[in-house]
């Protein structure tokens, strides 16, 4: 066992990083005010090789940013936790493009790969739906399927040129073409161009559908979550950090507030979750590098414990705020709003463990 | 303990208020939400309920049809009351139940303290409504940028000047800070005399050197409006001071007096909140379907509903029984912070997990779930947060406070 990083992890990390804590941090206050990120984050971020990290290299001319080889989920795992440092909602249109691009390259007919390589290459967005509460009503027409339900809310949606639907033990990529969108702001993750969207009888070519496997679904879920807790975790300890500076600084009774036991037990208990949730996750993405069966079950495990963690820590760091923390001249009320679509994106985990241990 | 029987003065004053929230204020809690706007039009009509902004100062004969015995020794029923009434305006909104009673506040220590000439210039200062045909509210100015849970160290003076007192200094998370017609602004009088020398004033609005600030945008809570507001050398008849000159009471003793008697209040709006949060879970479980089955037919969604009603029933008992201590002019300290304490955390964590419960849905803007939830974390901060509740809580068991 090796809890170090390499060199190359060690670099990217310091390079997230700093991205994270000055350009992230910078914008995460006026992005989630207008619902929608700065004119500079996209090219700052492609400049990182984000949105095309997951698209193959072979896949267009212009490989800059792109995979070569392996992707690494420790990577993502890791360079996550820095990124939900930063913002939530940012952090989000950073990460959606990677579960498509790698289904599409794992399962994906040439015409898929075309279709959505192209669309990324160009700058384009995509976007995960997991229909965890069955809306979506999936029906044969041949080989093609045809479409019908709600899809959403989900992150990127408004924007994004292809959903990865997984829905009914279909994965299939979906263009956005001709689909009735209604774009959205909810109170978290503002910045991230949500949209719901009505599909009637929405047809998808039979080159489109990447799978009818459920063991694919639960792949791309198992990604899917394990980046979740990984950006949970950073929302954790983004919200103790802040929590911590102020608590020092903030003289109640004679004395810094950060010195009373409550108040170092409300960070203590945050930040000893959120180590343990972040070793899940990253534990969860070493066994999706290592083609583990058991992945999947510890990303949603991690899933479990980053939700509870970043929905404890946040609303905790707006306590030890105070008053300030109810307010929005403060950075801790933003990240209780952003807490909630971790555990709400793709359902209720503990809901999806139940059902699948009872079925067992 | 006749809470527990159905008293029908209660039950009359929880199916009217009931009915009031559910047609009323249910209806416009997400627009207030979304636009941050008090809801001037219902203030108003409020008043035709017995809900008037003067309400504390009058008694609340008109909302009962009940006069309370004037006996100072007999047992009464406004803290119930309260209790009762609040619960079902925040299962309306939060918001928009602080937005009818943020007079209040202000009201109760006029109440409280104030002369026969006090109560009579406050009334007067919130009868009528402005150009706008909004009503008057009042203001209750006490906690400071650096004052908040300690309100010891209150950095805003009142210096004697003749017949007035000059006041200077800023007030922050001040409700109705912007909009009062009437403030109660707390101030220094004497620095060597500490808290003692703090005194309430009544100060009108145009009062020159009264400058109401920035109004906050906040997490929840925002149908009611929350402002810093500035005292640049207000001057201030004496008469106008609370407790009168010369006093030793009447100063902010009296202020921590009536926290005792609003916290069981406040406790009722963070259970009305938790209620409003597993009603509408409840309902959703009822009509809906899990991949086939019914939601009602899991555990996994049962139990954790029969949690949340265990957990706003115990809540709603703390809060009866610290009003029923109040009522029978009984200590109630430790009872009425653990009613708050209590509550606040109920209001959270059911607010939290009926988000979980309900999925991606709870997400959309304007859902009402999304909203009880940001609106449930004030509870555990304002008047008194749940650290020193605790503190209070804990004080009563050894006589010391631990740090």
């Amino acid at each position: 066992m090796d809890f170090a990083l390499d060199d190359d992890q060690q670099l990217i990390v310091e390079t997230v990083r700093r991205f994270s804590d000055r350009d992230l941090r910078g914008w995460a206050g006026d992005a989630d005010r207008a619902g929608a990120p700065p004119d500079r984050f996209t090219h700052a971020a492609s400049e990182l090789g984000f949105f095309l990290d997951a698209v193959p290299a072979d896949a267009g001319p212009d490989t800059s940013g792109m995979l070569e080889g392996d992707y690494s989920h420790t990577m993502r795992a890791l360079r996550g936790y820095e990124l939900g440092r930063g913002c939530a909602a940012l952090a989000a249109l950073l990460e959606c493009n990677v579960e498509p691009a790698l289904a599409v390259g794992k399962w994906g007919s040439a015409a898929a790969k075309q279709a959505l390589f192209a669309a990324l290459a160009a700058g384009g967005l995509a976007t995960f739906v997991h229909d965890s509460r069955g809306n979506v009503i999936v029906t044969a027409e041949g080989n093609d399927v045809r479409l019908s339900g709600k899809l959403g809310p989900a992150p990127a949606l408004a924007t994004a040129s292809h959903v990865l639907l997984a829905a009914n033990g279909v994965l299939a990529l979906v263009s956005t073409e001709g689909m009735r969108r209604t774009a959205i702001t909810p109170s978290g993750w503002r910045a991230a161009r949500w949209a719901t969207a009505q599909l009637e009888a929405h047809r998808v070519p039979a080159e489109f559908i990447l799978s009818r496997d459920p063991a694919a679904t639960a792949e791309v879920l198992a990604w899917a979550r394990t980046s979740l807790a990984a950006r949970a975790v950073g929302v954790s300890v983004a919200a103790m950090e802040y929590a911590e500076k102020y608590a020092a600084e903030r003289i109640q009774f004679g004395q810094p507030i950060g010195r009373f036991e409550s108040l170092i037990r409300l960070r203590d208990d945050a930040m000893t979750t959120a180590a343990a949730a972040r070793l899940l996750a990253l534990h969860a993405a070493w066994q999706l590098d290592n083609k583990q069966p058991a992945a999947f079950d510890t990303a949603s495990r991690a899933r479990v414990i980053a939700g509870d963690c970043v929905t404890r820590a946040t609303i905790d760091a707006v306590q030890i705020f105070g008053g300030y923390g109810f307010v929005n001249d403060y950075p801790v009320e933003k990240l209780m709003r952003d807490a909630r679509a971790f555990e709400a994106l793709h359902g209720d985990e503990r809901l999806g463990r139940v059902l699948a241990q009872k079925v067992a | 303990m006749d809470l527990f029987h159905n008293n029908p003065l209660f039950s009359g004053v929880k199916q009217m208020l009931n009915a009031f929230a559910r047609q009323q204020i249910r209806p416009i809690a997400i627009k207030h939400d979304q636009e941050e706007s008090m809801p001037w039009g219902l203030m108003k009509s409020a008043g035709a309920l017995g809900l008037s902004q003067t309400a504390v100062v009058d008694g609340r004969k008109k909302l009962t049809g009940v006069e309370e015995d004037p006996d100072p020794k007999k047992p009464k029923q406004q803290a119930r009351l309260a209790v009762t009434g609040s619960e079902e305006l925040a299962w309306g909104c939060a918001g928009i139940c602080l937005a009818i009673g943020g007079s209040g506040l202000a009201a109760s220590p006029i109440s409280r303290m104030g002369t026969e000439e006090q109560k009579a210039e406050f009334k007067r200062l919130l009868t009528g409504e402005d150009e706008q045909g909004h009503v008057f509210v009042a203001a209750m100015a006490l906690s400071e940028p650096g004052t908040g849970s300690d309100i010891s160290g209150l950095k805003t003076v009142a210096t004697k000047d003749g017949n007035h007192y000059v006041i200077r200094g800023s007030k922050q998370w001040i409700t109705n800070g912007r909009s009062a017609n009437v403030y109660v602004v707390w101030a220094q009088t004497d620095a060597s005399a500490g808290r003692a020398g703090v005194r309430g004033f009544i100060v009108a609005r145009g009062t020159p050197g009264l400058v109401p600030g920035r109004k906050e945008t906040k997490l929840g809570i925002r149908a009611s409006e929350t402002a810093q507001v500035h005292f640049e050398d207000v001057r201030v008849h004496q008469d106008m001071m609370l407790g009168g000159s010369g006093e030793t009471t009447g100063g902010l003793a009296d202020t921590k007096k009536m926290l005792d008697s609003t916290r069981p209040v406040v406790a009722a709006q963070a259970i009305g909140i938790a209620r409003a949060a597993y009603e509408i879970l409840l309902e959703r479980v009822q009509g809906g379907s899990l991949h086939g089955t019914p939601m009602a037919a899991h555990q996994h969604i049962m139990f954790e509903l029969a949690e949340m009603n265990m957990e706003i029933t115990a809540s709603r008992m703390l809060a009866h029984r610290a009003a029923w201590l109040a009522d029978h002019h009984l200590e109630n300290v430790a009872e009425a912070s653990m009613a708050k304490a209590h509550a606040a955390r109920t209001a959270q964590w059911v607010t939290s997990r009926a988000m979980v419960l309900l999925g991606e849905e709870a997400l959309e803007p304007g859902h009402m779930v999304e909203k009880l939830y940001r609106d449930a974390k004030i509870y555990d901060i304002f008047e008194g947060t749940g650290q020193i509740q605790r503190r209070i809580i804990a004080k009563t068991l050894t006589g010391t406070n631990p740090t």
